[in-house]
């Protein structure tokens, strides 16, 4: 046993390395000289046997690799899908929005110009809105504003590319109102610019629940827009009268766009202004 | 027991870093050569035979996974680099890291040389398209070779002294 070590250490020693390198390159020189069909059986025997294990590791690293880089490329599809299924989610929630806004524009004998909501008064108590259209598309003070569900306000200060929209909350502005169900008319006003309030005779008949809409007298708001329902009903100091709080159809605070209704105010209260 | 296992361990480490990093540090589609560090790196520590035996397994290797109407062309590439730079090293034992650079750049070129020699004995050997290929590729196997054997004979070098 000792012999054959120490013969295949001698047979590795620098004197017989020449002759270990000739053995190996003829080895190698009758590998590239083969046919093919032998080339190919010592490519599969090796493939199958020596390197199976290294393969299969240097495979699972390649993979790795591999599906990192389509990790980051299905990461980004995500992202651009999703945006795009955002995109689509908002186009089928305006929709019906924008339904509603073709039937509204039908329903009224006047032009409607959508506006975006692009400013809000900065004090505790929501007042007033600034929109991004002005008297050059169409726009003058004291035109209605309303959106989907009810009334908003009205124009209070037109400029060329933008208005500025006094809000129902505006403790400045006193609407002129009627119960639908009971066509009784009263007035409306806003109380410390947070809550809405109406005067209405004790005689109306109102009761908590009853929707409140507009009752075009004033000369600025059309009849009919829906303002809001009766919240509470208490006394007032005269027996006649009775205060109602009025809880709006419309989400001020939630606003981000709103339209306006292209109606001059009536020559009787453009002669009262003047 | 490493000592057995060191070599076997580098060569997969070599093949690993050559079927990753080397994609990865790829410049102007010329990259570094993880392989022919090995060998020359085995050659240096280990002499003319040990080279040789390594550049035979690690060229038989490459060929397995090349075309094989090819099968044999790395092996022998290999085996001569394995063998001529174990033979310098047991000529030059006070080889420093700056010859030692060089001479994997030669090793590299060597390499480069037999193989395509062998590759393309069919077709017209060029030159020019050898060495427009090869030059870069050795300079980056050169810069990796470099920054591998200052981290690898930095105390080898410091224990001779």
């Amino acid at each position: 046993m000792l012999k054959i070590v120490r013969t295949i250490q001698s047979l590795l020693s620098i004197r017989h390395g020449f002759f270990l390198f000739l053995f190996l390159l003829f080895l190698a020189l009758l590998m590239q000289k083969s046919s093919l069909t032998i080339k190919e059986s010592v490519v599969s025997k090796a493939l199958s046997s020596v390197f199976f294990p290294g393969q299969l590791f240097l495979s699972s690293i390649s993979d790795f690799h591999k599906k990192t880089a389509e990790n980051e490329r299905l990461k980004k599809e995500n992202a651009e899908l999703l945006m795009e299924l955002y995109h689509v989610k908002e186009g089928i929630r305006e929709l019906p929005r924008l339904h509603q806004l073709v039937h509204f524009d039908n329903q009224w004998p006047y032009s409607i110009v959508t506006a975006r909501v692009v400013g809000r008064n900065p004090g505790r108590f929501l007042t007033t809105l600034v929109i991004n259209r002005g008297s050059l598309d169409g726009l003058a003070k004291d035109m209605p504003v309303f959106f989907m569900k009810g009334l908003v306000g009205k124009t209070s200060q037109v400029q060329a590319k933008h208005s500025t929209v006094q809000l129902l909350l505006d403790p400045n502005i006193k609407i002129s109102i009627m119960i639908k169900r009971s066509r009784m008319v009263g007035f409306m006003e806003s109380v410390h610019g947070h809550l809405l309030s109406a005067t209405i005779p004790s005689n109306a008949g109102a009761k908590i629940g009853d929707t409140v809409i507009t009752s075009g007298l004033g000369g600025i708001f059309p009849k009919g827009i829906e303002i809001g329902v009766i919240e509470n009903i208490r006394k007032s100091d005269l027996e006649v009268m009775r205060y109602m709080d009025i809880k709006p159809f419309q989400e001020f605070s939630l606003l981000e766009e709103v339209f306006v209704m292209q109606k001059e105010p009536d020559w009787v209260v453009q002669e009262l202004l003047n | 027991m490493w000592k057995w296992i060191r070599f076997p361990l580098l060569f997969l480490l070599a093949m690993i870093l050559q079927t990753t990093l080397a994609k990865w540090l790829r410049f102007f589609d010329w990259g570094p050569d993880f392989i022919v560090i090995f060998v020359v790196l085995i050659a240096f520590r280990r002499g003319p035979i040990v080279g040789a035996l390594w550049g035979f397994f690690a060229g038989f290797t490459l060929d397995v996974y090349a075309p094989v109407e090819w099968l044999g062309a790395n092996t022998i590439a290999y085996l001569c680099l394995g063998y001529a730079v174990g033979l310098l090293e047991a000529r030059f034992l006070s080889l420093n890291i700056a010859m030692r650079v060089v001479i994997l750049g030669l090793g590299f070129f060597l390499v480069d040389f037999i193989y395509f020699f062998i590759v393309s004995t069919s077709k017209q050997f060029s030159f020019l398209s050898f060495l427009s290929t090869s030059l870069p590729e050795c300079l980056y196997t050169m810069f990796i070779g470099a920054l591998v054997f200052k981290l690898l004979f930095k105390g080898s070098l410091q224990n001779k002294r």
